[in-house]
């Protein structure tokens, strides 16, 4: 009898039951958004290696020169943005197959990022950093989304003037970035999403770490 | 599509999986991590939503955590809520998870497997009152380590470097906010707070060898007679039911 009654109250309260009913079908249409995201950042990420690919193998060769005259890699970049330079360092300097190389991210010191920022403006707390640490055989590795943030643009027209070797990665259509003479090779993933961007950027990263590795000259290596 | 309907059927779990000399995967998310996926978001939303703070490590791979950390505080798209995130870094991460975490919090680690300090941290957020989710490759964890596993079944070790990790936070990132639009699914069923066996973490053991130690669950702090499991120290970890520790668990590790 109670079930009965149940049943005959259940539309009293539709919201019960269809909160229930939707829970399964909002976690069906999160899963099936998610894989169509994950399959257009794979799209995009073999079309950004296809695209790239020539000028991974160049960059790639001029940053092994660099490292093997004594050269340091600097990078750099704002958000998420420093966070993948920073996973980008750390591939290069702790990896767990190969030679580390010496390479370290600029946003890394609180103390030198928030005193720049304070004193002298956030858009020199990369390029005061180039001024004081860099020299001319090193490499200076910018990453962002839009192309376009003037910290970066300012620190690589800086490593630029001191001879060091320029690399940039940019989305979107470049923005300033793929334009500016300062900037030797300019990695551009052509997405409007940020995440994206970054997801392909990451992968272009690991190509370039893979592609200096092979082009370490044979001296530099131990002997086994 | 049903989620109970076990996806996991189609995932790489029978070991088929192999990454692509490039670096990208054949199937960057199988259905089954997608379904893990939006577990995990919709657990995160309703958690956000009650008030919780989301807490990020890396030991071994900082920049992960501080990038998830900024995704969710600053968010890429305008217009979307900043969250409470924030990273834990340092020499003692466990000891600062402590003090940082409190109950309802959520504690996402992007860390490999066998990552000493996450598990321990993954053993001891239950007494802390804290959700967990652990994102990482290779090996997973012990079954149940975490609240959401969200794995990804590639061998390579330099799976971390190449963008896979940072899609999985940004999906999870993304579908969160996607659960807030519904947000009368935002209130899910109250978990079940039963007195049998809750896990408890030592704050004070007695000052004799036996008696009532100060202990840490995740309704607070209580004193529990810990006579039955003694001698204790600061930071065991025991099971408390009605008032009383009857068992340790500080000596199970995973295997």
């Amino acid at each position: 009898m109670s079930s009965v009654g149940a049943e005959r109250t259940g539309f009293l309260y539709p919201f019960i039951q269809r909160d229930e009913r939707d829970a399964e079908s909002l976690l069906a249409d999160l899963a099936t958004s998610a894989r169509a995201k994950a399959r257009e950042s794979a799209a995009l990420q073999r079309a950004t290696l296809a695209q790239c690919a020539a000028l991974i193998e160049v960059a790639g060769a001029a940053m092994a020169e660099r490292f093997a005259e004594g050269g340091r890699m600097f990078t750099f970049g704002n958000g998420g943005s420093s966070t993948d330079a920073a996973t980008l360092a750390g591939l290069f300097a702790r990896p767990l197959d190969g030679r580390p190389l010496p390479a370290l991210s600029l946003a890394a010191d609180q103390a030198v990022v928030t005193a720049l920022g304070n004193d002298v403006g956030f858009e020199l707390v990369f390029s005061r950093q180039i001024i004081a640490h860099a020299h001319a055989r090193d490499i200076a590795v910018a990453i962002s989304t839009s192309g376009s943030s003037d910290d970066l643009l300012s620190a690589l027209a800086e490593a630029s003037r001191r001879g060091l070797l320029t690399i940039g990665f940019a989305g979107y259509d470049g923005g300033r970035m793929a334009a500016a003479p300062e900037v030797d090779h300019c990695f551009v993933v052509a997405s409007q999403s940020v995440h994206r961007i970054q997801e392909s950027q990451a992968l272009l990263g690991y190509e370039l770490w893979a592609t200096v590795q092979r082009h370490l000259p044979a001296r530099g290596r131990r002997e086994r | 599509m049903c989620p109970g309907a076990s996806p996991q059927a189609v995932g790489p779990d029978g070991g088929t999986a192999v990454s692509a000399p490039t670096g990208i995967a054949p199937d960057l998310l199988d259905t089954g991590l997608a379904a893990d996926l939006a577990d995990a978001a919709l657990s995160l939303a309703r958690l956000f939503h009650a008030g919780a703070t989301l807490w990020c490590v890396s030991p071994r791979w900082e920049p992960h955590a501080h990038h998830v950390a900024v995704e969710f505080v600053h968010p890429v798209i305008m217009g979307k809520r900043a969250l409470p995130a924030l990273t834990i870094t340092g020499p003692d991460i466990v000891a600062q998870a402590r003090v940082s975490a409190r109950t309802g919090d959520v504690i996402i680690a992007v860390a490999a497997g066998d990552d000493p300090a996450v598990g321990e941290i993954m053993r001891r957020a239950p007494a802390w009152g804290a959700h967990t989710l652990w994102i990482g490759s290779g090996g997973r964890p012990a079954r149940g380590a975490a609240d959401h596993v969200l794995w990804i079944d590639d061998p390579d070790p330099l799976a971390p470097a190449t963008g896979r990790f940072v899609l999985l936070y940004h999906l999870l990132w993304e579908l969160t906010h996607v659960c807030f639009e519904h947000p009368g699914l935002l209130t899910g069923p109250a978990a079940e707070c039963a007195d049998e066996g809750r896990l408890a973490e030592v704050v004070e053991p007695p000052g004799r060898t036996y008696g009532d130690a100060l202990v840490r669950t995740a309704t607070g702090e209580e004193r529990v007679d810990v006579t039955l499991v003694a001698p204790v120290s600061a930071g065991d970890l025991v099971l408390v039911h009605a008032g009383a520790a009857l068992s340790r668990r500080d000596l199970e590790v995973a295997p």
